[in-house]
Order: structure tokens, then C-alpha cells, then sequence
């Protein structure tokens, strides 16, 4: 008959029958969190490393896409979260087409990063090219120098799009409004300021 | 008339906004082919997958649908002409046609703006219009050229969000593609194989903006696997790929030193040029690398 595993020490024995890793603050929620947001079963990695090998940031970098996995199942919220390292996935996807799993663990880095945001830990960068495209409906507006070049093509000095046509841009607003995108954004810059 | 094939033209931010001899060229080099690119108005960034999918994918969903549904409206598919680009449009119009839950959540936004997303479109990259021989295909492709590139070596940066993940896209093999050699080959260039050639430009997910040392550093990387095999240029199918390695070279010589002075050009900016279209047509001129020494070869 099988006997249960089982330590001496009582806690040690208690802490360890816990199936997850067992620190006072990791989250074992933190994981159904991230695979709900990235829509990929990240918990199944077994942590290979094929991932990490096919990275075009790992060689440069500190970034390990496989230590991120584990971390998320581990429920190491706070060290994801905070980590850097975090913003450094050029989203490129080869891990996510060499996973012998299946998983997609570019969409688990986006999770992580959605995450983040909602904790206000975001560069600054992705929160300016949100107020531009509040402001103008473009991530990368017109200029000067580029209308007269558009001219110069016989096309229109602004594009077809928002641009042209700033009639659509209330539409646009009033989607980023609801999620309250341009507030959060203005906020966190001014607060970093 | 009737063997056009018309669609809905999604611009994008890149060409039109920085270079807008791609806009130019794909109006004219696609109706030379057969396909009609009409505006889409009112369209907005797609929005750009990494700065906005990183930070909510909620708002992403529901600005890249509003984008669809403006096609919806004019009874037309989109074609696009940026990787960037198709993986808003493309894969949130995938998904939204087939996750009803994530549809629903959706709607429910772009109700306050009188827009329901219906599902009734889909979304196309012009370089997959063009390969496809129900709408253009090789052969109508090579026909269409009076100026062949011939004696010139092309390499081909395919990007990553037109083809990966290829689990869920349509295209193949994404590790070795060839299919848009083929399309360069239409037009008389020798295309070039080159080391790690699916590897990323460097400027994707917003590691651009947020650590430009570290994207120019991929960048470099792919400069000196083209060296390596001697093209005369590089051709992409993605505007923001192209100003991570037209403008980057320019902060690659800033920031490291190195200066490789490639010419890097849309593929429908090469089309252009083998289709008989001048520089000027081009707006060339905006290119932080000279495109000079690439012409000199074919002009």
C-alpha cells in the first residue's frame, strides 16, 4: 500500500503539500489571470526553451521569455509586473510558431503587460503614441514636410483617414473614453513627471 | 471592367503619414494589375498592435473592429499594405467572426458610436493579392513590368505579424518562406537568401520607443546578414519595418558607428520602379538611405 509522503515538521509538511510553489506572496491565481487576458494555456510550458532560443532579444539582453513563463505559473505576480524586462518582447511570435506545446507565449507576455497597465507600470511611450491617437486618430501623425511631399505625388495633402475626414475622430474618442484610456494615460505621465 | 477586383484601401499610419510613395505606388502599381484601391474614410491607426495590445487588448479589439465595420459599410473587403496593419485588422476580424463572446463585448462599445461589427468582410495584404493567382498571380504580375530589375539583387525581410503565428494564419511554412522571392523574381531581380532571414526588424511590441539601443541592435544584426551576401537592397512588405531599417541605419551610424548605407524599399515601391514609375513618382527623395546606388543599376 501506498504510504503518503510526509515530512517531520509539521509546517514545512503543510507548506509543501501545496502543490504550487509555495512562497507568502506568490498569487496562484496570478497564472488563471494571464491565460484568461493571453487566451493560451501558459500553465501546460514545460519549459523546454525553445522559446528562449529562438528570442531575437535573449542574445542582447536579460529578457528570457522562459522565466516568464515559469514566474506566471508560479505566481510570482509582483517580480513579472515590475520586471523591466517585461517590455523588451518585440512580439515577433517565433516562439510562439516553435512551441512544441502550442502555446502562445508571445500572448502570455501581452497578458502580463495588460496586467501591468492596470497597475500603472507602463513605459512611457506606449501611453504618448495613446494621446496621439486620441488627439488625431494616427499613432504616427502628418506633418509639414510630408504634406507637401504627398502634394508633390499628386495626392492629397492629409490621407483618406481620420485625417481628412476629423468628423470620425468623436467616434474614436468615445470608444478610448470607455476604457478610459486617454484618462489613464494623461494621468500616469503627469504623475511621472 | 468586370475582371477588377475592388477593395477597400486601409492606409495605415506609416506609408501615408512618413512614406507616402508606398500610398502612390500601390494605387497605381495595383491598377495596373487589376485591383482597385478605393479610400476607405475615416479610418483611423489600426491601432498598432504592440503599443496598444500591450496595454489593453479590450481597446484594441474594439479600434481595429471600428476600422472593419467602416469596410463593412461600403460592402467591400480591406487591402492593406503593412504587417503591422494586418495584424490588427486581420486578426481581430478573425477573431470577432469567430468567438462571439469576445464579438459581443465588443458591440456592446461600438454601439455608443450607432457601428455594429456583422462579419462580413475580410482583410487581405496587397503582396497576398498579388501572389494569388485568382487575383493577380505571377504571370500577370511579370506582364505588368516594362522596366525589368534585372541585374540587381533583391533580399526579401518577410516581418513578422503578415505570416506568424502560422498556426493561425493561412501562409505556410514560416520558417523558410519563399513566396515573396517569387514576387521579386516577377520582376526580374535575383532574390538573395541571407542568414536568419525571418528574424525580426527589432522595432515591434514598442521596443522601439522603449529601448531603441536594443531594437537597433536586431536591426544591426540583419545589416550584417545582407552584407554577407552582397544585396544591392532590401524589400519588405511592412512601412514600419521599413523605417526601422531605413531611418535605423541612420541611428545605427549614430549610436554605434557602423554605417552600411543600405537602400531599402516597399515592395510596391519596387514594383513601382519596374512598372516604369520615376523616382520622383516615388517620392524616393524621403528615404534616409540613398536609393541612388540601387538605381544606378536599373535606371
Amino acid at each position: 500500500m501506498a504510504v503518503k509522503k510526509d515530512y517531520k515538521d509539521q509546517k514545512l509538511a503543510e507548506k509543501l503539500r501545496d502543490r504550487k510553489y509555495y512562497i507568502p506572496d506568490s498569487n496562484p491565481g496570478f497564472i488563471k489571470e494571464v491565460e484568461k487576458i493571453g487566451q493560451t494555456p501558459a500553465h501546460m510550458c514545460y519549459q523546454c526553451g525553445t522559446c528562449t532560443g529562438s528570442c531575437p532579444s535573449a542574445p542582447r539582453s536579460s529578457y528570457r521569455i522562459r522565466l516568464f513563463m515559469r514566474k506566471a505559473v508560479l505566481g510570482l505576480e509582483e517580480e513579472v509586473l515590475t520586471d523591466p524586462d517585461l517590455w523588451l518582447c518585440t512580439t515577433c511570435y517565433s516562439c510562439t510558431d516553435r512551441c512544441p506545446r502550442d502555446l502562445a507565449p508571445t500572448d502570455t507576455i501581452m497578458a502580463m503587460r495588460n496586467l501591468a497597465f492596470k497597475r500603472d507600470i507602463v513605459p512611457r511611450n506606449f501611453l504618448k503614441t495613446a494621446q496621439l491617437i486620441y488627439q488625431t486618430g494616427h499613432g504616427v501623425p502628418n506633418n509639414d514636410a510630408n504634406r507637401a511631399a504627398r502634394l508633390k505625388l499628386g495626392l492629397e495633402a492629409d490621407p483618406e483617414t481620420t485625417h481628412k475626414h476629423p468628423e470620425y475622430l468623436p467616434g474614436i474618442r468615445r470608444i478610448l473614453d470607455h476604457y478610459k484610456l486617454k484618462e489613464n494615460a494623461d494621468r500616469i505621465l503627469a504623475e511621472g513627471e | 471592367m468586370s475582371n477588377r477586383h475592388q477593395y477597400a484601401f486601409f492606409l495605415g499610419c506609416i506609408a501615408p503619414n512618413r512614406y507616402p510613395g508606398i500610398e502612390a505606388a500601390s494605387i497605381k502599381t495595383s491598377a495596373n494589375v487589376g485591383i482597385d484601391l478605393l479610400p476607405l474614410k475615416g479610418a483611423s491607426c489600426c491601432p498598432a498592435p504592440g503599443a496598444f495590445g500591450s496595454i489593453d487588448l479590450n481597446v484594441w479589439y474594439a479600434m481595429a473592429a471600428r476600422n472593419v465595420v467602416l469596410a463593412e459599410q461600403m460592402k467591400m473587403d480591406i487591402a492593406l499594405i503593412c504587417n503591422g496593419c494586418y495584424k490588427s485588422i486581420w486578426e481581430v476580424n478573425h477573431k470577432l467572426k469567430h468567438n462571439d463572446e469576445l464579438r459581443d463585448g465588443v458591440n456592446e462599445v461600438l454601439k455608443e458610436i450607432d457601428m455594429e461589427f456583422k462579419g462580413t468582410v475580410d482583410v487581405w495584404h496587397l503582396a497576398e493579392l498579388y501572389y494569388d493567382p485568382k487575383i493577380v498571380g505571377i504571370e500577370k504580375l511579370a506582364d505588368s513590368v516594362t522596366r525589368p530589375l534585372t541585374g540587381t539583387k533583391v533580399a526579401v525581410h518577410y516581418g513578422c505579424h503578415l505570416m506568424k503565428p502560422g498556426k493561425e494564419r493561412h501562409f505556410g511554412d514560416t520558417e523558410n518562406p519563399m513566396w515573396i522571392e517569387e514576387l521579386v523574381a516577377a520582376l526580374g531581380a535575383e532574390p538573395v537568401q541571407y542568414r536568419n532571414k525571418m528574424q525580426c526588424c527589432g522595432a515591434g511590441g514598442g521596443v522601439r520607443g522603449y529601448d531603441l539601443a536594443h531594437a537597433l541592435d536586431i536591426t544591426n544584426e540583419k545589416m550584417i546578414n545582407l552584407q554577407e551576401v552582397g544585396a544591392d537592397a532590401l524589400t519588405e512588405v511592412c512601412p514600419f519595418c521599413q523605417l526601422q531599417y531605413d531611418r535605423g541605419q541612420i541611428e545605427i551610424e549614430e549610436k554605434f558607428g557602423v554605417s552600411w548605407g543600405l537602400p531599402i524599399l516597399h515592395y510596391n515601391e519596387l514594383l513601382g520602379l519596374a512598372q516604369g514609375m520615376s523616382p520622383d513618382e516615388l517620392a524616393l527623395d524621403l528615404h534616409a538611405i540613398d536609393v541612388e546606388p540601387f538605381l544606378k543599376k536599373i535606371l
